[in-house]
């Protein structure tokens, strides 16, 4: 019941002419539900893009990624809409993660009538979401831009959180905030990994946070993934 | 209220300084900020984001927006900053203070190439020719160990890494070596091996150059191997100032520890609550919402800034 | 507990001219250059009153016209106190006719622009966000419409179909999207990438709600002006048809009035009365248009800066 990834490949601008550039080759990993895999490596390596292809943004050159047993590419269309919303990704940047123009009341109702939910009982699912992210209430009739880095980061996370996410692609999820900031969103993540046993890739750069959150990691270098632990 | 340094000459003194900001509501930014810097000494001013560092850092070079009203004093060497004009202001900037912005990228003109930036303060502060003030930033560049300088010289900025462009950006703010350099986030954005660069370049301007150094960063552990002594913020106040092995082995202030508990090697553990709004700050002790140790005089008086020997608190709490 | 807004205010790095400040001596603040700001401001504000007028022109022609349009007076009559701007050939009032011309001017200019900024942002924002094949066929269509020229293909079109306004509508509008539709697909294909599109397709939305909802309100503030100059030059172009005799005949508009001011013997008597008015509303309204335009450019530009480049 684990998000698969079988020998992944990605090159850009491959061609007749040019082999292209290659970010990396015949990747495999796993995540289970409720642990953490993280990914380290220095920026640039391609960590981004073999989050958002295991996520489902983009198409492998090689390789498949599994879901539940399936694999991503010829799924069937009720199995991908399940696998569209059990699997999430979380950004860097809390500023880019709401659309500029929306209130965030706006972008969470948004949602919510996305997955029908009826709007009698949207309300309380805001209300919900605003507890468990620690949020008051007045951040709903706010634009994103007057909004801190560390309370759009939480709201991302809650937003993703009413879709009963069951993977989230954490890529670099901290690094935009502050240090003491930081510390808060981490905890966060814990404690709703606890609660609903999602499970978690979780990218990085900084060595102290990949340690502190992943049950095991593996190190991105020159496009070959080695795992350690 | 003056924090004594040691017996090194004062370079830059501020003294009670008050900002706040005009419109729909009146935002104070800074209220009662003093501290010093001496010659070739480093001060670290550290904060969350949103408590008044970055103001610091633009009072003294006088870049406030126009809804801005100043109080207090700003002394360069005895020359009082707030008082200048403009056209004197914009000759003490660059020459006797540099600042460095966070994101390097943005600060360096995309359209122009390294070489130009860097002979920029050259040909503008001492009016010199535009060959001689290339050759200048060539050597400067070299100084720095680049090891391609002629190559170096004709890149553009979206051609180089962001680590890159932050030492391009040091570079060209002390080609001139002004007395005081302000950097303002440096290490923001970056990944650690940028950071680790950036330390490097920043202990070399230190001990080569004897340039006095504000350090303004959220990130306490970047900053504890650079600063002399290191000013903690909160709200738009100085909360704790002492040297920063101090500070690291027994910090005073509840807020000072809190903010070491976050840091990786500790756990990161939070501290509880959110940072208050500086347009309705909380009564009292601008902390006591979110400090373990409050007491009742923490709700209803302001601490004010005690120097307890070589530090200097504002807490109640701290004998 | 509310993070003021006004505290991301000193964040940002403004770099402004200052002129020090003359207020209280302890309390200093510091003035910066806002003259350049005003200026346009004037400006736009001019475009808009002049809009207005030639607007409520075409609402509310009945209030400014002395006489019906079609009503003959005596022919080819100077400027008297009964007809401040004269008769034409057939007799009608000069001004009444130019009042009424407004109306058909407008509305030609406007429908045709609403065409043209319809379909180049259709096809812009679905080149923009799918890419690929079909970003390959629209550009190359795009392109082929490029390359056919308007005003040949009104005059061949109108020797086949009776002259008529709703004819001519559809064709400028139809010839005049390309403009539109490349910027909206490059402005498409920049905010595509942005945090807030990526998540909401990770979320499950589906493309024609992310298009709607997501990209569109972000170029609003680049479409609005396009529109406007879009109108300015269909009126233009309605005009040189217009005086080239390939107008409805049945509504006169201020090309038709030039028109017949050159076929019907207005230049040979020098009757400045009959053909400089037209031209001049056509310039004045065609100016107002763009100064507008221009003045929501700009305005666009400073509210669109820190958004989307943040991508």
């Amino acid at each position: 019941m684990s998000l698969r990834a079988a020998s992944l490949s990605k090159s850009y601008g491959t061609g007749l002419l040019s082999s292209g550039k290659c970010i990396f080759r015949r990747i495999s990993l796993e995540i289970s539900p409720g642990k953490t895999f993280g990914l380290m490596g220095p920026s640039g390596e391609g960590k981004s893009t073999l989050g958002r292809v295991i996520a489902g943004l983009e198409k492998p050159t090689a390789g498949t990624v599994y879901y539940k047993g399936s694999p991503l590419s010829g799924m069937k269309k009720t199995d991908y809409t399940a696998f569209r919303r059990r699997v999430q990704i979380m950004f860097q940047d809390p500023a880019d993660a709401f659309n500029p123009a929306k209130k965030i009341g706006y972008s969470v109702s948004e949602v919510l009538t996305l997955l029908r939910v009826p709007k009698i009982k949207q309300a309380s699912k805001t209300e919900e979401m605003l507890i468990s992210t620690g949020l008051p209430e007045e951040v709903l009739s706010r634009y994103p831009s007057q909004l801190s880095g560390g309370q759009l980061q939480r709201l991302a996370l809650g937003r993703i959180l009413l879709l009963d996410p069951e993977y989230i692609v954490l890529d670099e999820p901290t690094s935009a905030l502050d240090v003491s900031v930081q510390a808060r969103i981490l905890h966060m993540l814990k404690i709703v990994q606890a609660e609903r046993n999602i499970g978690y890739l979780l990218i990085s750069h900084d060595k102290a946070v990949i340690r502190f959150m992943s049950d095991s990691y593996g190190e991105l270098e020159n496009g070959q993934l080695k795992i350690i632990d | 209220m003056k924090v004594k340094t040691s017996a090194v000459k004062t370079l830059l003194e501020v003294r009670d300084l008050e900002v706040s900001f005009q419109g729909v509501k009146t935002v104070t930014a800074l209220s009662g900020v003093s501290f010093s810097i001496g010659e070739s000494e480093t001060l670290a001013l550290v904060g969350e984001t949103g408590c008044g560092k970055s103001v610091v850092a633009h009072v003294i070079m006088r870049l406030l927006p126009p809804e801005s009203r100043v109080k207090g004093t700003v002394e360069l060497g005895g020359k009082t900053l707030l008082e200048l004009s403009e056209k004197e202001m914009a000759k003490i900037r660059g020459r006797e203070i540099a600042i460095i912005f966070q994101n390097p990228s943005l600060a360096l003109n995309p359209v122009y190439s390294i070489g130009h930036q860097l002979a920029e303060p050259l040909r503008v502060h001492r009016k010199e020719g535009k060959k001689e003030a290339l050759l200048k930033a060539v050597s400067t560049l070299k100084n720095m160990g680049f090891a391609n300088v002629g190559e170096c010289i004709n890149y553009y900025p979206s051609w180089c890494s962001g680590g890159m462009n932050q030492r391009f950006l040091i570079a060209a703010s002390t080609v001139l070596s002004p007395l005081l350099l302000i950097a303002d986030e440096p290490s923001k954005g970056l990944d650690r091996k940028c950071v680790a660069e950036l330390e490097v370049e920043l202990k070399k301007l230190k001990v080569e150059r004897k340039t006095a150094l504000l350090l303004i960063s959220h990130d306490l552990g970047f900053v504890r191997r650079l600063a002399d002594r290191i000013a903690v913020m909160y709200a738009g106040e100085i909360v704790e100032i002492s040297d920063s092995s101090s500070l690291f082995e027994s910090p005073l202030h509840p807020y000072t520890r809190g903010l070491l508990n976050s840091l990786p090697e500790k756990g990161f553990i939070p501290i509880p609550g959110f940072s208050p709004p500086l347009s309705s700050p909380p009564s009292g002790c601008k902390f006591h919402p979110r400090c373990p140790f409050r007491e009742k005089r923490c709700t209803e008086k302001h601490p004010e800034l005690k120097e307890i020997g070589r530090m200097s608190v504002r807490c109640f709490l701290c004998p | 507990m509310k993070e003021a807004c006004a505290e991301r205010g000193p964040e940002k790095q403004l770099i402004q001219l200052e002129t020090p400040g003359l207020s209280l001596p302890r309390e200093r603040s510091f003035r910066s250059f806002q003259k350049q700001e005003n200026f346009l401001g004037k400006f736009n504000q001019g475009g808009i009153l002049l809009l207005a007028f030639f607007l409520f022109m075409a609402l509310f022609p009945s209030l400014l016209a002395p006489y019906a349009p079609d009503e003959r007076f005596i022919p080819y009559e100077a400027p008297s106190r009964e007809h401040i701007l004269g008769t034409n050939d057939i007799g009608n009032d000069i001004l009444s006719e130019l009042v009424y011309g407004a109306r058909i001017s407008m509305t030609v200019g406007f429908a045709a622009a609403l065409i043209s900024t319809l379909i180049g942002t259709i096809l812009g924002l679905c080149a923009g966000y799918f890419r690929g094949a079909l970003d390959e066929l629209l550009m190359g269509f795009t392109d082929v419409v490029l390359i056919i020229p308007k005003i040949p293909l009104i005059i061949v079109l109108g020797a086949f179909l009776r002259p008529s306004i709703w004819v001519l509508i559809p064709v400028l509008g139809f010839m005049s999207w390309e403009s539109t539709a490349r910027v909206t697909r490059s402005k498409t294909l920049q905010l595509r990438e942005a945090g807030y599109v990526k998540s909401a397709l990770c979320m499950g939305f589906s493309p024609s709600h992310i298009m709607v909802s997501d990209i569109f309100p972000n170029i609003v503030h680049i479409l609005l002006p396009k529109f406007m100059l879009a109108t300015a030059s269909a009126m233009i172009s309605e005009a040189s048809l217009s005086f080239l005799g390939l107008s409805d005949i049945s509504m006169k508009s201020w090309g038709s009035m030039l028109s017949f001011a050159f076929f019907r013997g207005g230049f040979i008597r020098e009757m400045w009365w009959w053909y400089l008015p037209p031209g001049i509303c056509i310039t004045l309204c065609v100016m107002a248009i763009a100064l507008i335009g221009f003045g929501l450019e700009t305005k666009g530009e400073k509210y669109a800066g820190e958004g989307a480049d943040k991508a």
